[in-house]
C-alpha cells in the first residue's frame, strides 16, 4: 500500500514509536495512582512528554501541556471554555467540523472570515473586519483539505491587539511547521498526536495559554481526592480518568523522532514531494490541481478530476494500492470557501516516509483515471 | 531524616524535581502520607538535609516553591509542617 493519506493519520510510524507502545504496555501502569515503580515510571513518561512538547511548541510550563484523546477533544475543551451561547466567534473559512460543530452545539454567533484560497492578505483583512466585538476567534494553522498555511501569526497579532482570545487548530501543522504558542499569545492550541507528531491514534494535546478552563468530563485525577470538585490546577483539571499511557509513550517517541530530524527538514521533504506531484499533474486536461507557487502550502494537495466522481477515483486508486482521501474531508466550510463543495476533491497528503516513487506511481495511476 | 517538600500536584512535583536535578540536587518524588495530604492524594519530593537550603532557593527562584515542607524521619514519621506556603 502506498500511503498518501497522512493528513488523516500517519499510518507509517517510526519503529521507536511501536517499541515505546510495547514497552509501556509491558512495564508501565497508571501515573498518579501509586508510589510503586511502574506508576512512577509511567508518571515520568508523561512528564517527559509534556516537557518535549512544551519545548517544541513554546510552552515553558509543562503543566500547560494537557493530554487529550484527539485534537477534536482539545478543540471542544477550548471552545467550551471560552464561548457562551450567543457569543460572537470569528473563524476562518477553512475550519474543520471539529471547530464548527462544537460552536454550533454551544449556540455561538459564528462569523466566517472568508477569503480566497491561498490569499493570506485577504485572510488577515477578513479577520480584521470581523473581530470587533468577538468573544473568541478560531483559526486553523493549515487547511486539512488544501494544505494552505494560514497567516496565523498575523491573525494572532490582530487578536492580541483587539483582546480577543484565539484558539489555534494545529491539527495539520504540528510536526510539520514551527509553532510557538507563547509567542503567538493564543488562548489554546489543539493538535492530534497521531498525525504529524507520529504518535498512536487516541492521542492529542491541548496547549493552554489561559487558566480558566471548562472541564468536559469529571472524575479521578489522583490529586485533591478529598474534594468532589475537579482540581483547579492544570493539567489535572482536564485529565480526569486513567491516561492513555501506551499512547503517550508512543507520542513521546514520535516527538523525539521529529525533534531529532527537525521540523524544517520534514517540511522540506513533504513540500518537495508535493511539488513533484503537482508538476506531474499540472496542465493535464481534466485535472484541476489546487496549488500555489508561494511557499504557503504543506505536503497536502487537493485535486479535482473531470469526468469522474472523487469517491470513485479514490476507490479505484485504493484498488491499485494507493490510499488517498476523497469527499469533503470533514471540512465542508473549506470546500464551500474554495468552491469545491459540490464536487469534493481527492486529497493527497505526504508524510516523512513518503517517497518520490510513491508520488510518481500515484501520478501515473491518476493519469490513467482521467478521460 | 529527609525534608519532604509537598507540591500541589504530581506534575508540579515533577517540575520541582526537574529543577533540582538541573541544579545537581537529588530529589525523589514520593506520595505524601495521608496525614499530610489534607486535600487527599498528593505528591512530594524528598531532599536530604544537606541539600535542603539550596533546594528551597532553587525552587523559589524557578517559580516552583512547594506548598508545605515537612521533616520525614527514618522511621517514616512526619514532623511539621516546618514551612507552610499555602
Amino acid at each position: 500500500m502506498i500511503w498518501l493519506d497522512s493528513a488523516a493519520t500517519s499510518f507509517q510510524k517510526p519503529p521507536s514509536v511501536r517499541f515505546a507502545v510495547w514497552k509501556a504496555m509491558t512495564m508501565l501502569s497508571s501515573p498518579g495512582r501509586g508510589g510503586y515503580a511502574s506508576a512512577m515510571a509511567a508518571a515520568d513518561v508523561l512528564f517527559r512528554c509534556r516537557c518535549a512538547l512544551g519545548e517544541m511548541f513554546g510552552v515553558s510550563e509543562p503543566e500547560r501541556v494537557v493530554f487529550t484523546s484527539s485534537a477534536t477533544h482539545g478543540l471542544n475543551i477550548a471552545i467550551k471554555s471560552l464561548v457562551r451561547p450567543g457569543d460572537r466567534v470569528v473563524i476562518s473559512g477553512y475550519e474543520h467540523n471539529a471547530v464548527t460543530r462544537p460552536l454550533r452545539a454551544v449556540g455561538a454567533d459564528v462569523r466566517i472570515a472568508a477569503s480566497p484560497l491561498f490569499d493570506r492578505d485577504a485572510a488577515v483583512e477578513a479577520f480584521r473586519q470581523e473581530l470587533p466585538g468577538a468573544a473568541a476567534a478560531v483559526c486553523c494553522h493549515v487547511s486539512n483539505v488544501f494544505g494552505y498555511v494560514l497567516p496565523v501569526e498575523e491573525i494572532a497579532e490582530l487578536c492580541r491587539r483587539k483582546g480577543v482570545p484565539l484558539i489555534v487548530d494545529a491539527s495539520q501543522s504540528a510536526g510539520v511547521l514551527p509553532l510557538d504558542a507563547e509567542r503567538l499569545g493564543c488562548a489554546f492550541a489543539a493538535m492530534p498526536g497521531h498525525k504529524g507528531l507520529l504518535g498512536p491514534q487516541g492521542t492529542g494535546v491541548l496547549l493552554c495559554g489561559v487558566e480558566q478552563v471548562q472541564t468536559l468530563i469529571e472524575g479521578g485525577t489522583g490529586s485533591e481526592s478529598d474534594s468532589d470538585e475537579m482540581p483547579a490546577l492544570l493539567p489535572d483539571r482536564l485529565e480526569a480518568g486513567t491516561h492513555n499511557v501506551p499512547g503517550i509513550a508512543g507520542l513521546l517517541a514520535g516527538a523525539d523522532w521529529i525533534r531529532e530530524r527537525g521540523v524544517e527538514c520534514i517540511r522540506e521533504h513533504e513540500t518537495a514531494l508535493k511539488n513533484r506531484l503537482t508538476g506531474l499533474l499540472r496542465g493535464i486536461r481534466n485535472i484541476t490541481v489546487f496549488e500555489t507557487e508561494e511557499d504557503i502550502q504543506t505536503g497536502v494537495v487537493s485535486l479535482r478530476l473531470g469526468g469522474i466522481d472523487c469517491e470513485t477515483a479514490a476507490e479505484r486508486l485504493g484498488e491499485r494500492g494507493i490510499a488517498v482521501r476523497a469527499g469533503l474531508h470533514c471540512a465542508p466550510l473549506a470546500h464551500r470557501t474554495a468552491g469545491t463543495l459540490e464536487t469534493g476533491t481527492i486529497r493527497i497528503s505526504m508524510s516523512p516516509f513518503s517517497t518520490e516513487r510513491d508520488v510518481s506511481r500515484a501520478a501515473e495511476e491518476i493519469l490513467r483515471l482521467v478521460p | 531524616m529527609h525534608y519532604l517538600l509537598m507540591f500541589r500536584s504530581l506534575t508540579y512535583a515533577q517540575r520541582g524535581a526537574r529543577l533540582l536535578e538541573r541544579s545537581g540536587i537529588t530529589g525523589t518524588i514520593t506520595r505524601m502520607p495521608r496525614s499530610a495530604a489534607t486535600k487527599g492524594c498528593a505528591y512530594g519530593v524528598l531532599v536530604s538535609p544537606t541539600q535542603y537550603e539550596r533546594a528551597a532557593a532553587v525552587l523559589a527562584s524557578g517559580g516552583s516553591a512547594p506548598e508545605r515542607v515537612y521533616i520525614r524521619n527514618a522511621d517514616g514519621s512526619l514532623e511539621g509542617p516546618v514551612h507552610d506556603m499555602a
